[in-house]
């Protein structure tokens, strides 16, 4: 806590709004982009070019009733979703938005991040692998093979993408010296991580799509095989839960990439939280374009992909960085 | 406020160890020894040492017992044992190791001497600073455990590939091969004789 508990409260209340409502905005930006990929309108009739969408689907969501299914395990049940929930939001609170800033008007300074560790990229991953505990728990407490197999899927495919995520990143982490998202972004001032880290970046950006579970790595929830995977039996705000999880999920994913191979919250003119938005904006896009151009790949591919393809490139750049680092 | 989350870890620590073994349901049992290990690295935090407590939910959450919990999901509620089920020396043998234990830790805690804090460096705990112990300090120890924990991944491939399929000699190919063969001129008979049955039945 690097400003005290009462400014840090204040802080973390502010980033968890900001979030959720920067995830509100991003549903009706992928619905609409969606919609304009695929030659439609997308949402158009609540409020303005249909920005109130979120609005009105929350309200829907808050009206469905909460039911148990037979045979559910009440307890875990109920639990799976605020785990998924609270890591996705508690994973974000590492994140950097800048330095130090003024509020206008007062000489009162504060650091645009929360807190800056020594260890704040492993934080962030044992944050993230603890949110896939409500997916599994949430398969499993439903008490239905589809959303079992939905929670397996998610597991195996954890398990097999962190494994060339983690070493993805090892190759930033080398080069810059440090596990502190702060000392990274300022090591970038010159040049961003992506162009010497261009290997590593790209096994980062396609395990980080399949952790976020986004499409085509989205088979913890392929419709045509296990309805709706680990929430097939979720209904209302408790599905609403699942799914702002694995959005947020997505939005730090793409804070993570923004922050360890273009530099952060760094840019010219404009201050950083705004080119932060500007560079995680970025990488939704492209998220959603993917999820618009490519169908879902098999599961075995997916596993193909992961083990033989990633895991030796992600290898292979953490040999040839160290090797630089250490021989220059 | 470092006392408070000290009373609040242990407690959970405590409460979820009690879990583990008073559970009946395997599931339940390895979601309270996730919740152990991760307030045992809260505990490792208060102690300033903030990279094993990362690398204890990594390692232990993120990898270990998510295959304990996948494995248990997949066996399925057939898992759950009943009361009936235990075996007695069994009891007795995990009353000996727990009084051991009791009995390991009283002499530890009244045995020791409680000095002053100890006097920290700024990087202690740090990433840097273990990763240059290990490197230096404890290599040999380091390595060794490197080496056994690649053993132990090649032994579970093992394992878990099965037996190598065997190569076959000639004759047994050939053998193989007329029994196929065999195989094959049944089939084509049969369908003959099937083919033969129905159109007999149409006309008739």
């Amino acid at each position: 806590m690097v400003d005290g508990v009462l400014a840090t409260l204040i802080k973390s209340f502010v980033l968890v709004n900001i979030l959720m409502v920067f995830f509100a905005f991003m549903t009706w930006v992928e619905r609409k982009l969606i919609g304009r990929f695929q030659a439609r309108f997308g949402p158009n009739r609540v409020g303005p070019y249909g920005l109130l969408q979120p609005i009105a689907d929350l309200g829907k969501m808050l009206q469905k009733e909460n039911m148990i299914p037979a045979g559910a395990k009440p307890k875990l049940y109920l639990m799976a979703p605020w785990i998924a929930m609270a890591c996705a939001l508690g994973a974000f609170g590492l994140m950097p938005f800048g330095n130090v800033a003024t509020i206008p008007g007062t000489d009162y300074t504060f650091h645009l991040y929360i807190a800056d560790t020594s260890v704040s990229l492993l934080v962030v991953a044992a944050i993230g692998s603890l949110g896939f505990y409500g997916l599994m728990i949430g398969g499993w407490a439903s008490s239905s093979k589809y959303a079992l197999l939905g929670g397996m899927r998610a597991i195996a495919q954890l398990v097999s993408y962190e494994v060339a995520f983690t070493l993805a990143v090892i190759g930033v982490i080398i080069q810059a010296g440090s596990l502190s998202f702060v000392t990274i972004s300022n090591a970038q001032d010159n040049l961003w991580y992506v162009i010497p880290q261009i290997l590593g970046f790209l096994v980062f950006f396609v395990a980080a799509v399949a952790e976020s579970n986004r499409p085509p790595f989205d088979l913890t929830e392929a419709d045509g095989e296990v309805v709706a995977g680990y929430h097939t039996e979720y209904g209302g705000m408790r599905y609403a839960m699942f799914a702002a999880a694995e959005f947020v999920n997505a939005i730090t994913l793409s804070a993570l990439g923004a922050v360890l191979f273009f530099g952060g919250p760094s840019g010219p003119y404009l201050p950083g939280p705004i080119w932060m938005l500007i560079k995680i904006g970025g990488f939704l896009f492209v998220l959603i374009w993917i999820r618009a151009t490519l169908p879902r790949v098999r599961f075995d591919q997916l596993m193909k992909l992961g083990w033989k393809v990633l895991l030796p490139v992600a290898t292979l750049n953490l040999l040839l960085t160290a090797a630089i680092v250490v021989y220059r | 406020m470092d006392i408070v989350v000290f009373f609040i870890a242990s407690g959970l620590a405590i409460a979820s160890a009690v879990a583990v073994v008073a559970q009946k349901n395997p599931f339940v049992s390895a979601l309270a020894l996730l919740g152990n290990l991760v307030s045992l690295a809260v505990l490792l935090l208060l102690l300033s040492a903030q990279f094993v407590a990362a690398a204890q939910i990594i390692v232990y959450a993120g990898a270990i017992m998510v295959m304990f919990l996948f494995v248990i999901a997949y066996v399925g509620p057939r898992s759950e044992i009943g009361a009936g089920e235990r075996k007695p020396w069994q009891v007795w043998l995990a009353v000996l190791a727990s009084a051991l234990i009791a009995i390991e830790v009283i002499v530890v805690v009244f045995g020791a001497t409680f000095g002053d804090w100890a006097d920290l460096d700024g990087d202690y705990g740090t990433p840097a600073a273990i990763g240059k112990a290990l490197m230096t300090d404890y290599l040999l120890a380091f390595e060794v455990v490197s080496v056994i924990l690649f053993m132990a991944a090649v032994a579970g491939v093992v394992f878990g590939a099965g037996g190598r399929p065997r190569r076959l000699s000639d004759d047994e190919v050939q053998a193989k091969e007329a029994e196929s063969a065999e195989q094959r001129r049944r089939e084509a008979s049969r369908a003959v004789l099937d083919a033969t049955r129905d159109s007999m039945g149409e006309g008739a």
